[in-house]
């Protein structure tokens, strides 16, 4: 049998407690608090706590759904980016840049954040940009 | 290469045990970690870590899946307690244990220490004027009168934020269905929980079966004196039943598992 213990960051808010994540036979099994960490100091949330959940939960979403009539329908990345990009001009053309707000995550990196109100502000127009960790 | 080293190769290259759980520093944290005989030359980065893990808890999780392997593990005085109550409570088989004991808490046999529990710092001037000071002796914190104390009792577990770290982190918290998360007896997503009955319904389980290794107030972000209170409600438990969790052989006389439930107390 395999196990290893990997250290790494919790990615729900900005705390970035340290955490351990447990795997067993190159599965994710759990999840402790890494205890000689400076920021947490072996504490977590329950969030944190739970983090492996998250990764191996079947209600995670693994490819892109686009809702047609009233139902889901697993389309490719390219597929999904047009249409995205599609209805979001749109908008913008009918409405204006202001009509549209974008919601970034504390789950991402800083470099996709950046790159997420970057987009916003350069491609959309729109300083509407909110995040997670501010709820 | 020390002796720990030593004995744990020895052990390995002899098939006395198949696997060995301890610890070994990674980008400067010790984490716990498993050295088998086909990585033999890496047991000479085991080390004793000062950061305590839940090893034997570990060592269930591997048990209730390859109950075949023999299993040697790192064992400070609060593991060796937690592997007697896995053993007794059969989570654990002591046939496929083995244990390389190091220095621990200070007795007057041993004043040299490495626990990690011994840094803890005294209470804030806060905290030590409404709420428990967490290094206090059970007896200690009953002097103050029943009022007082249900009122600095209240003040700490109103700062419980329902982490279940305590449960999460204790090594002899093996159930696979929890009280804690009962919808009957614990309200679901509500802050703060209810007082005192959340700690008190754990404290009762903790009872005959809490070893005092203190991994659960280390665990708790509220910083909860809670291995007071285990040490407290077993206390309790050797007074009226003579038993004491990790040392005493057999089961704690709250067993409800077995065919017949005799909870009579010992005579006084």
């Amino acid at each position: 049998m395999d196990y290893q213990m990997v250290p790494s960051i919790c990615p729900y808010c900005g705390v970035g407690c340290g955490v351990l994540l447990e795997v067993i036979d190159g599965k994710l099994a759990g999840t402790l608090p890494l205890k000689t960490h400076p920021n947490n100091e072996g504490k977590l949330c329950i969030k944190g706590w739970n983090l492996h959940e998250h990764v191996v939960s079947d209600n995670r979403l693994l490819f892109p759904l686009v809702k047609e009539e009233g139902r889901f329908r697993e389309v490719a990345w390219d597929e999904a980016i047009e249409i995205s990009a599609k209805r979001l001009k749109a908008i913008i053309e009918e409405f204006g840049p202001d009509s549209v707000g974008v919601l970034t995550s504390a789950k991402m990196t800083n470099e996709a954040n950046y790159l997420i109100q970057k987009f916003s502000r350069a491609a959309i127009g729109t300083n509407n940009v909110d995040h997670c960790a501010r709820l | 290469m020390n002796m720990m080293h030593e004995i744990v190769k020895e052990w390995l290259e002899q098939e006395k045990i198949d696997l060995f759980i301890g610890y070994k520093v990674v980008d400067g944290h010790p984490l716990p970690c498993f050295f088998t005989r086909e990585n033999i030359d890496d047991v000479d980065n085991l080390v004793e870590s000062k950061a305590r893990y839940p090893l034997e808890k570990i060592a269930a999780k591997v048990y209730s899946t390859h109950p075949e392997m023999k299993i040697g593990i790192l064992a400070r005085d609060c593991n060796q307690r937690a592997l007697n109550v896995l053993y007794v409570w059969n989570q654990l088989d002591p046939e496929k244990i083995e244990t390389v004991g190091i220095n621990c808490c200070p007795s007057p046999a041993r004043e040299h220490a490495d626990c990690s529990y011994l840094e803890r710092e005294p209470s804030g001037p806060l905290k030590t004027l409404i709420g428990i000071e967490n290094n206090l002796k059970p007896e200690q914190a009953e002097v103050y009168s029943q009022e007082e104390r249900f009122k600095r009792w209240s003040y700490e577990f109103e700062k419980c934020i329902k982490c279940y770290g305590c449960r999460n982190i204790c090594p002899v918290c093996f159930c696979k269905e929890c009280s804690l998360e009962h919808s009957d007896l614990i309200k679901k997503g509500e802050l703060p929980v209810e007082i005192p009955i959340f700690h008190l319904v754990r404290a009762v389980h903790m009872a005959g079966r809490c070893i005092d290794c203190g991994l659960c107030e280390d665990a708790c972000p509220a910083n909860i004196p809670l291995r007071l209170l285990y040490r407290e409600v077993n206390q309790i438990t050797a007074r009226l039943f003579d038993y004491r969790a990790g040392t005493d052989s057999g089961q704690s006389p709250f067993s409800i598992l077995g065919e017949n439930v005799t909870l009579e107390p010992m005579s006084l």
